[in-house]
């Protein structure tokens, strides 16, 4: 692994959507092992008094973390990841959600850079404090 | 008797080995839609790095069986959720997960539940250490 050079505070990861749809959620629910029915069932969302059916946080969270490790380069350096669940990606039946990332780097200290996400949906953030850890060296 | 304050400190066996394999991680790579990132390719793959939700969130199944507890998962909302990795998982470990209750605070029918669950490879390697908070309500059967 080579060192990763020229970070600095305040530089700009480059973003990305992506556009969640019904199929997206029954994929990860098959991949994480996260078959609650709220992520695939309109009556299990309805019961919970949900709008609608609503993306695993892990899927988010998960997605939300390829603006480091794409700009990091290897996954490998991501040495800590955090979020707060702040509000559902609500999933219609048709269609899809579109969730947008960008990240920012917060401080660069002995070899190691922290970075902070931003995941918003119709401009109101889905996940909060999201900061990871990547290792420069 | 529901959770507690007292509960704090108890910890479940650990959960039974999982070989982390090449098709689970392309899997979920696609599952994030990272597919095509060749890190989780190849022959030797590393894992994405929120692969660990696949073994920390089958340790949470002890506490949730825990009747002491009285637990119910549809009842449970996730607060938050946090990493910290020694090294990435990679195809061919042998890994379980080991879950302690950190920290309760109940109030009512409310109980905030701090969790952490570490895992390791059946040769003692420590790897990844998930910590959740989670918000339970207990049922209005009262």
């Amino acid at each position: 692994m080579s060192t990763l050079t020229g970070v600095e505070v305040g530089q700009q990861l480059p973003g990305f959507s992506r556009t969640f749809t019904r199929a997206d959620l029954v994929r990860y629910a098959g991949a994480s092992g996260d078959f609650n029915p709220i992520h695939w069932s309109n009556p299990a969302a309805a019961a919970l008094g949900l709008p609608d059916v609503i993306a695993q946080g892990m899927l988010t969270m998960g997605t939300a973390l390829r603006v480091v490790t794409d700009w990091a380069g290897d996954p490998a350096r991501v040495r800590s990841y955090s979020v707060r669940f702040t509000k559902p990606v609500v999933v219609p039946e048709s269609g899809g959600t579109v969730v947008t990332f960008a990240g920012t780097v917060t401080t660069v200290a002995d070899g190691v850079a922290t970075v902070s996400v931003e995941a918003l949906c119709d401009g109101v953030k889905v996940l909060g404090a999201v900061t990871a850890e990547v290792d420069l060296g | 008797m529901s959770i507690s304050e007292d509960h704090v400190g108890r910890s479940y066996p650990a959960t039974a080995p999982y070989e982390v394999s090449r098709a689970k991680i392309a899997e979920f790579a696609a599952a994030l839609g990272d597919g095509e990132n060749p890190a989780y390719g190849g022959a030797d793959p590393i894992a994405p790095p929120t692969f660990a939700v696949v073994l920390s969130s089958a340790a949470w199944d002890a506490m949730f069986a825990d009747p002491e507890l009285e637990l119910s998962l549809s009842r449970t909302v996730h607060v938050d959720q946090r990493f910290a990795w020694q090294r990435p998982l990679r195809s061919g470990d042998e890994v379980s997960a080991t879950l302690t209750i950190e920290k309760v605070r109940a109030r009512g029918a409310t109980a905030i539940i701090g969790i952490s669950v570490a895992l390791a490879t059946t040769a003692g390697e420590h790897l990844c250490t998930a910590t959740s908070t989670l918000m339970h309500t207990m049922g209005d059967a009262a």
